[in-house]
C-alpha cells in the first residue's frame, strides 16, 4: 500500500473515527496520515481531519479521515460529521473497560446518522500497554463478530496494526463499491448509500473516466 | 521567565512533541511575549508595538477607572467602551477582565468558596475526563509544558471546582482551553470566577449537555453570514453545517489551535468588546480564509473547504489587521438579538422546545452591571457594613441564585 501524490486519485472514501475521549483517536489519525505520535496531542474539540492516498491494486484511494470529539456532550453535534461517511473506526482503549462498555451506544449513534452500508471496524487501541489490559481480546472479537464488525487491536504508539486497520477498512469499502459498480454498471454515479453521500463527490469517484477497476 | 523545573521536563518531552515540534536545544529558553516556547502558536514577537509613553498613559487611565469603577460604568460607559476598543493594556488585562465581567465582585462576595469547592471530593466521572485533558491544552506554553506542573495543577483545581459549583453542568472539554488562557493572566481563584462569568453570562449554555446554545449561535452566525457574503451559499451547497466550523472557534473563544491561539484570542474575548466580537471575528476569519467565491470553486467538497478554513492566513494573525476588519462590521448586539429571536422561532418550529433558557445571554459589562443593580439596588450609606460576607447580601444572593435556577428548569 504505497503513498502517491495527493492530487492523483480515483476514489475518495470518507472514514470517521469515533469512541470515548482519550482512547487515542487523534493519534491513530496522525500515525496513519503523518506517521506521528504525540503524547500531548490536544483535546479534540469539534473535529480534526486529515487525508492519505493509498493504492489498492491499481486504484488510488484517497482516505478522508475525520476525527471527532469523544466526550458525550459533543454527540449532539458530531452527527453532522457522519454525513457521507462510508467507513468508521470505533475505537476503545483496551486498558479501560469503561471505554469498551459503551461501544454499543456508539454503534447505535453511528447507525442512526450514517449510511446503513457503512463499514465498521472495532479497534482496541493501546495494545502496547498489555500489562494494563482490561478488555480480553476474545471478548471484543466475539462482540465484533456478533455485530458484523471488523476487529483489530492496534497501538498508535508503536504503530502495531495501524496501517492494517485502515487498509482493511478501505479494502472492504472498495470491495463494496466495486460490487455496487458491477450491479449498476450502466448508471454513471456510484454511491454506497443514498443520494446524500453521492452529492459531495464523497464515496463515489472523482471523475468517471478515472476509474480503472 | 521560565519556571524552574519546567525546562527540564520540557526537554525530556521534546522527542514526543510531534508535528508542532519546532523547538530544540537552547532556543527553548526564550518565550515570546505571550509565554509561548514554540509550536504553531509561537508568535516570535518579543515586545509590544505601542510606544512606552502611550502605554503608560493608558495604564494610568485604566487604573483611575478601576478606582471609581461603579461610577464609570453607570455614568461614563461610552468612555469605558471607547477605551476598551482602543485595547486594554496587557499589563492590566487580568484586572480589567475581572472588573468588566464582574467576577471581581463575585469573588469578594464568596470568600473561601473556591477553597471549599477545591476540598470537596468531586464526581469521579468528571475528574477522570479532566485529568485526561490536563496535558492536552497548550503544551508549548511555559505554564502548561510540564506534566503535573503548576499550570496543569491550577487547571485541574479550576475545572474540578466548576463541576462542583455547577453539578448540573459538569465539565465540557472546551472549558479547558478557556480556563488555561485565564490562568495565563491571573491566579487560580480569580480565573475560576472569571470562568464562571463566561459560562453564566456571556456564553450561557455553550458547555451544557445537548450543546444547544452553540448550535443556535451557529444558526445565528450563518444568518449574519448570509446577509454579508455569498460565501454562505457555497457553504450551504456543500452541506457544511455551521457547527462544523464554529464549534472550535466559539467554544474555545478562538484560543484553540485552529483559531487565533492564546496570543491573539484575548482580542476576541467578550470582556472588552461584548459577545458580538465573537461573531465579528468569526465573520472576518471566514471571509479571509475562504476568500472569494471564485477561489472557493476550487474546493471540490466539504473536506477541501474545511481544510481551507483550518489554515488561517498570516494576515488574520495580526492584531492591527483584525482590529481594522472587525471595527467596521455592522454586526450589533441588536442585530444578534433579532437573529436570535428568528432562529429560536425556527428551532422551536422544527425541533421543539429547548432545554436551556436562550434569553439568558448578557452581551457585555454594561448588561452585567445593570443586572447586578437590579438584583442588588444600591443601599444607603451603611451599605458597606451590610455587604460584609455572611450578612445580608450573601443571603439574598443565594436566594436569587436559587430562584434563577428554578426559573431555568
Amino acid at each position: 500500500m504505497g503513498n502517491r501524490k495527493e492530487e492523483d486519485y480515483n476514489f475518495v472514501f470518507k472514514v470517521v473515527l469515533i469512541g470515548e475521549s482519550g482512547v487515542g483517536k487523534t493519534n491513530l489519525l496522525s500515525r496513519f496520515t503523518r506517521n506521528e505520535f504525540n503524547h500531548d496531542s490536544r483535546t479534540t474539540i469539534g473535529v480534526e481531519f486529515s487525508t492519505r492516498t493509498v493504492m489498492l491494486g491499481t486504484a488510488a484511494v484517497k482516505a478522508q479521515i475525520w476525527d471527532t470529539a469523544g466526550l458525550e456532550r459533543y454527540r449532539a453535534i458530531t452527527s453532522a460529521y457522519y454525513r457521507g461517511a462510508v467507513g468508521a473506526l470505533l475505537v476503545f482503549d483496551l486498558t479501560k473497560h469503561q471505554t469498551y462498555a459503551v461501544v454499543e451506544r456508539w454503534l447505535k449513534e453511528l447507525y442512526d446518522h450514517a449510511e446503513a452500508t457503512i463499514v465498521v471496524m472495532l479497534v482496541g487501541n493501546k495494545s502496547d500497554l498489555s500489562q494494563a489490559r482490561e478488555v480480553p481480546t476474545d471478548e471484543a472479537r466475539m462482540f465484533a463478530e456478533n455485530n458484523g464488525l471488523l476487529f483489530l487491536e492496534t497501538s498508535a504508539l508503536d504503530s502495531t496494526n495501524v496501517e492494517l486497520a485502515f487498509e482493511t477498512v478501505l479494502k472492504e469499502i472498495f470491495a463494496k463499491v466495486s460490487k455496487q459498480r458491477q450491479n449498476s454498471i450502466r448508471t454513471n454515479a456510484i454511491t454506497l448509500g443514498s443520494a446524500q453521500a453521492g452529492q459531495e463527490l464523497g464515496p463515489g469517484e472523482k471523475r468517471a473516466c478515472c476509474i480503472s477497476l | 521567565s521560565l519556571m524552574s523545573g519546567t525546562l527540564e521536563s520540557l526537554a525530556d518531552d521534546v522527542s514526543s512533541m510531534g508535528s508542532d515540534s519546532e523547538i530544540n536545544g537552547l532556543a527553548l529558553r526564550k518565550t515570546d511575549k505571550y509565554g509561548f516556547l514554540g509550536g504553531s502558536q509561537y508568535s516570535g514577537s518579543l515586545e509590544s508595538s505601542i510606544p512606552v509613553d502611550v502605554a503608560r498613559q493608558r495604564e494610568l487611565k485604566w487604573l483611575e477607572m478601576f478606582s471609581n469603577w461603579d461610577k464609570w460604568l453607570s455614568r461614563r460607559f461610552q468612555k469605558v467602551k471607547l477605551r476598551c476598543r482602543k485595547g486594554v493594556p496587557s499589563s492590566l488585562r487580568a484586572k480589567a477582565w475581572q472588573y468588566l465581567s464582574n467576577s471581581k465582585e463575585l469573588l469578594e462576595q464568596n470568600p473561601g468558596k473556591f477553597e471549599e469547592l477545591e476540598r470537596a471530593p468531586g464526581d469521579p466521572k468528571w475528574l477522570d475526563v479532566i485529568e485526561k485533558d490536563l496535558h492536552r491544552q497548550f503544551p508549548f506554553h511555559e505554564m502548561f509544558a510540564a506534566r503535573g506542573g503548576h499550570g496543569q495543577q491550577d487547571l485541574y483545581r479550576i475545572l474540578k471546582a466548576y463541576t462542583i459549583y455547577r453539578p448540573d453542568e459538569g465539565y465540557c472539554q472546551a472549558q479547558a482551553p478557556v480556563a488555561a488562557v485565564l490562568l495565563m493572566h491571573m491566579p487560580a481563584e480569580q480565573a475560576f470566577w472569571c470562568l464562571v462569568q463566561i459560562c453564566d453570562k456571556y456564553l450561557p449554555g455553550y458547555y451544557s449537555a445537548g450543546l444547544e446554545a452553540i448550535q443556535l449561535d451557529g444558526e445565528i452566525f450563518f444568518a449574519l453570514l448570509r446577509r454579508a457574503s455569498p460565501l454562505a451559499h457555497h457553504l450551504r451547497r456543500q452541506r457544511i453545517d455551521p457547527v462544523l466550523y464554529i464549534t472550535q472557534w466559539f467554544m474555545c473563544i478562538f484560543a484553540h489551535r485552529a483559531g487565533l491561539g492564546p496570543p491573539l484570542s484575548h482580542f476576541s474575548w467578550p470582556h472588552d468588546r461584548s459577545v458580538k466580537i465573537i461573531f465579528r471575528v468569526a465573520l472576518v476569519l471566514l471571509r479571509h480564509t475562504l476568500g472569494s467565491v471564485e477561489k472557493l470553486r476550487s474546493c471540490q467538497g466539504m473536506y477541501e473547504t474545511m481544510e481551507q478554513l483550518r489554515n488561517l492566513p498570516q494576515q488574520c494573525m495580526q492584531e492591527d489587521f483584525l482590529v481594522h476588519e472587525v471595527t467596521n462590521l455592522p454586526v450589533t448586539e441588536a442585530l444578534i438579538e433579532r437573529e436570535n429571536a428568528a432562529q429560536l422561532k425556527k428551532w422551536r418550529e422544527t425541533r421543539g422546545e429547548l432545554q436551556y433558557r436562550p434569553s439568558r445571554r448578557l452581551h457585555g459589562s454594561r448588561a452585567i452591571h445593570e443586572e447586578r443593580r437590579r438584583q442588588q439596588p444600591p443601599l444607603g450609606p451603611s451599605s458597606s457594613l451590610l455587604s460584609l460576607p455572611g450578612l445580608k447580601s450573601r443571603g439574598s444572593r443565594q436566594k436569587l441564585e436559587k430562584e434563577r435556577q428554578k426559573q431555568e428548569k
